[in-house]
């Protein structure tokens, strides 16, 4: 287990040293991703406004969960990557394509990994929705229903199963996927501080920040 | 002759030359022709489509015009497997240079790369050059909008315009008497001696707009090419010019809007006797 020892602070999991929430839910042609917005240094909170969800084009988008550094360099390989792919090929990636992509660059570091556990949440090309979630090594779940990542994992997988239902419209998927962030990070000291939801349709992207409380 | 000296590129001739690297050079002069002309508000390059067989479906969008990335392009004259490494290089620098800094590569760093590239395959390794010479567009902060032109010695210098395959030496030729050129009517009377010493000391003054610089890249293809009617599918009009959000935008004329520029040019040299 990669564990690290900051000063006088006890020992915990690299992964949980910045803190984050990440929830992707699926609905009718509909998908929606939320994350929180704190950046910690363990219990010191340094940031109210660190973005964990990142647009990659208007039908994909992906959650970094984990070290804050290794999120920013993720999300600046990816955007390389993507960018690459566009060039050479002239047509834009697919959630799945981009979910496989991100999977392959993580096991490439297979024995000296990234620290960061990615949720990718998008719409294929027929407009259905495609949620995928990762292991810092890249092994990836395929679902229909909801992904979730961070530090407050067990709080967001009761709330998910308990609030979730099948085929929910853009509005209720918002509200469900809002309530179910929020009522997660408040029972977790690591995340939280503000929160991001983006709900992404073939007409296109609402993206609404949210007020939770700020402890 | 020169002949036991031609075969390696990593070799002089007495002469001081390099003979492969010219004879790629000349390999480029039977390719289809470019046109770059650099504008006020953008960068045009124009070249000839050497259409071979109509049974041919192309995969990508054009065989001239290249992205390179947001806000660089270029066009390709001569051979195009070559070609396709160099835009991969190309490619691979410009989203390095942002990943390691954020930041769009400055224009002549990214041509300086493809170029030194190009230059180790005139030294090293008994490899033969690149048959290719590019035109690069681009946009900067630092230098605005620039055209550069290389070739495959690894040579590269900046224009205002420049033409690149074959005819070159016509349209070059045609270039200088035409770029910067103002209109005979209003300007001689108004500006007078005026214009001769601003022309040194101010040449943006009479640099072209995109639409003129459009119009006299397509004069400069008629010229070049030799089927006497021109029409949008012998040639490809690109141009690279920022959008309202201060974004590089690439644009690749559509057949309605080429054939548009082509009119506007027979319409200005057909009332050629009346004023």
């Amino acid at each position: 287990k990669y564990q690290v020892q900051i000063s006088e602070a006890r020992k915990m999991s690299i992964l949980e040293y910045n803190g984050a929430a990440i929830i992707a839910m699926g609905g009718k042609d509909c998908v929606g991703i939320a994350c929180d917005t704190r950046l910690g240094a363990q219990a010191q909170t340094v940031s109210c406004d660190f973005r964990k969800v990142f647009k990659m084009n208007d039908r994909t988008f992906v959650g970094l969960a984990g070290l804050a550094t290794d999120v920013l360099t993720m999300n600046n390989l990816l955007k390389f990557r993507q960018n690459l792919y566009e060039l050479r090929e002239e047509r834009q990636l697919t959630p799945k394509v981009f979910s496989n992509l991100l999977s392959n660059l993580l096991y490439e570091k297979r024995f000296g990994p990234y620290f960061i556990e990615p949720v990718v949440a998008g719409l294929d090309e027929n407009n259905k929705p495609f949620l995928s979630g990762m292991d810092l090594i890249g092994a990836p779940v395929y679902t229909d229903d909801f992904v979730v990542s961070g530090t407050a994992t067990a709080n967001m997988y009761g709330m998910c199963e308990t609030l979730y239902k099948k085929d929910m419209e853009p509005e209720e998927l918002f509200e469900t996927l809002s309530q179910a962030l929020l009522a997660s990070v408040d029972r977790d000291a690591l995340s939280g501080w503000g929160a991001v939801v983006h709900i992404v349709t073939k007409d296109g992207v609402i993206s609404r920040e949210l007020k939770g409380r700020r402890d | 002759m020169a002949r036991r000296y031609d075969s390696s590129t990593t070799t002089f001739s007495p002469e001081g030359r390099l003979h492969q690297v010219e004879y790629a050079i000349e390999a480029i002069n039977n390719a289809g022709t470019c046109v770059g002309i650099l504008a006020k508000d953008g960068v045009v390059m124009a070249s000839e489509k050497k259409v071979t067989s109509s049974l041919l479906a192309p995969a990508k969008s054009s065989e001239k015009t290249y992205k390179l990335c947001q806000h660089a392009a270029c066009n390709v004259a001569g051979l195009t497997a070559d070609a396709n490494i160099l835009i991969d290089q190309a490619r691979l620098r410009a989203g390095r240079y942002a990943y390691q800094y954020c930041e769009a590569i400055p224009v002549e760093q990214l041509v300086e790369h493809v170029c030194n590239y190009k230059q180790a395959y005139t030294q090293y390794g008994g490899l033969r050059p690149f048959g290719v010479a590019f035109l690069f567009a681009g946009y900067d902060t630092h230098y605005g909008f620039q055209l550069y032109q290389s070739d495959p010695s690894g040579n590269y210098s900046g224009w205002k315009a420049t033409v690149i395959g074959a005819n070159n030496q016509a349209g070059k030729s045609f270039l200088k008497n035409e770029y910067g050129a103002k209109k005979e009517d209003e300007d001689e009377k108004m500006k007078g001696e005026e214009e001769e010493k601003s022309a040194e000391e101010a040449p943006e003054a009479s640099m072209p707009d995109v639409q003129e610089a459009l119009r006299l890249a397509v004069k400069v293809l008629n010229k070049t090419m030799d089927a006497t009617a021109s029409s949008p599918d012998k040639m490809e009009l690109f141009c690279m010019t920022l959008d309202d959000d201060g974004e590089c935008s690439h644009k690749i004329l559509s057949a309605d809007e080429a054939q548009k520029v082509i009119d506007e040019i027979e319409a200005e040299t057909a009332p050629s006797g009346d004023s």
